[in-house]
């Protein structure tokens, strides 16, 4: 796996704003404030309220949406210049998998994903299997992935997105649609894993894990730290 | 959505000897199934008519050999029953009955015979098999991994759409505006539109559709 010792994602004055609709004579609007972070913690939560700006700022970290000013850099690889390079870096994990999941089936899904090595075919099928069986899916490989339940569906969208065996995980409120069992299910998997994880949630448990915890709020960071003063910060924010 | 919609144009996994046959033999069935329906009226109306027919029993025994569920080849019929009588009626009024059934069957016949192929082939040997055509016109630009993604993209979208019809047409009856086209239809448009947009999102995310990192060709979004 492409996972050295150490990751690090550095934003670097980098904030994201819309122009202006037209009709008014309002400027650009602030979606992310400019903000100056380094990322390299194993574990890193963002907890906010809606509309505060954390899949905004979890998007950045993989290119899917570029900063309208400053610069995003993972592992040294700018998400502007180098977008293609970084999305083999960061894997990324939608909160509704099914939006995610493009193939009919988990197999196939898991041997999109493969497509990029340029595997033989028979070798792809099976490396394929192979993930999912990692994961305790293998007995629903072939089912329709509208067959399969909220939980099993976040599985195989990470199975999916592992399979390529990136070096930092992100994942945008990936226990939302989720039951208490799965939850639990999905903690314990996240805890186990190589990769950096960087991850937006809501569940503050799942926040108290992790090592440092991001507060955002009204597109901007509100606290950056340890777990424990964060939550608080973050049920004073919302009190 | 509702996880029915997943029904239709779905691969059934399975091991009989449809399933078995090369993707390339049954292209070619399919497009023999076509060219004899759409040629055999050219000879006369009543051989048009019996080619057609036989092509149709044909198909429908290839279905019941690919040990595909009845109910499957009835919805296939079913999705398309309101345009199959206007186009029979239509026909029946200007050419008669004869034609009329030839058109209808030819319809039936090449819908079902695709419709056996999705289901008897996964999707990504599909992948691998278009791949396989547009490769020839690589040097003038095509890319045939795209290509691929493109077709297999559709074809899941096809099951999405249905089920946003279900589940809005639900929606709409349970508010009492069964009647109200456009209760029926925005919804639709709005869902498939955000489908779209989450889907090509998931894409980028996934980095499908980047190049090879030894072409150089950069991502659309690395250049805004």
């Amino acid at each position: 796996m492409n996972n050295p010792a150490r990751h690090s994602i550095v934003l670097s004055s980098a904030g994201v704003s819309i122009p202006p609709d037209g009709a008014g004579g309002d400027g650009p609007k602030t979606i992310l404030k400019p903000l100056d972070l380094e990322l390299a913690q194993r574990r890193i939560a963002v907890i906010g309220a809606n509309g505060s700006g954390k899949s905004t700022l979890l998007r950045l970290l993989n290119g899917l949406v570029l900063p309208s000013t400053g610069t995003v850099r993972v592992n040294g690889l700018d998400t502007a210049m180098e977008g293609a390079a970084v999305r083999r870096t960061v894997g990324f994990v939608f909160t509704d998998p099914l939006s995610q999941l493009v193939m009919p089936t988990p197999v196939e899904d898991v041997e999109l994903s493969l497509r990029r090595l340029k595997l033989p075919k028979r070798e792809r099928r099976q490396r394929a299997l192979d993930q999912l069986a990692g994961y305790g899916l293998a007995h629903l490989a072939a089912n329709s992935i509208y067959e399969l339940s909220g939980g099993e569906r976040q599985l195989v969208a990470l199975a999916a997105v592992l399979a390529v065996e990136p070096a930092i995980l992100v994942l945008d409120e990936p226990s939302t649609l989720l039951d208490l069992r799965n939850t639990r299910m999905l903690r314990g998997l996240l805890a186990g894993l190589p990769q950096q994880v960087i991850m937006s949630t809501h569940d503050l448990e799942l926040a108290a894990s992790c090592e440092r915890v991001l507060v955002v709020d009204d597109g901007g960071i509100a606290f950056d730290g340890p777990p424990g003063h964060a939550v608080d910060r973050y049920r004073a924010l919302v009190a | 959505m509702r996880g029915h919609a997943h029904l239709v144009a779905g691969y059934v996994p399975g091991h009989s000897p449809v399933h078995r046959l090369p993707l390339w033999l049954k292209a070619v069935l399919l497009l023999a199934v076509a060219v004899l329906c759409l040629a055999s009226p050219a000879v006369s109306v009543a051989a048009g008519a019996a080619v057609t027919t036989a092509v149709l029993l044909v198909v429908v025994a290839g279905h019941a050999l690919a040990g595909l569920p009845r109910g499957r080849l009835w919805r296939a019929v079913r999705l398309m029953l309101v345009f199959l009588v206007l186009i029979a009626a239509y026909q029946w009024w200007q050419n008669g009955a004869v034609v009329a059934w030839q058109v209808v069957a030819a319809i039936v016949a090449t819908v079902l015979a695709s419709n056996i192929l999705t289901a008897t082939t996964p999707v990504d040997e599909l992948l691998d098999g278009l791949a396989a055509v547009v490769r020839p016109l690589e040097r003038l630009g095509a890319d045939p991994e795209r290509f691929s993604l493109t077709v297999a993209l559709m074809l899941r979208s096809i099951p999405f759409v249905i089920g946003a019809f279900s589940d809005v047409r639900d929606a709409a009856r349970a508010r009492g505006l069964e009647r109200n086209l456009l209760a029926r239809s925005l919804p639709v448009v709005i869902a498939t539109v955000g489908y779209a947009r989450a889907t090509g999102e998931a894409l980028s995310a996934r980095g499908l559709g980047d190049p090879d990192p030894a072409e150089g060709w950069h991502h659309p979004a690395s250049t805004q």
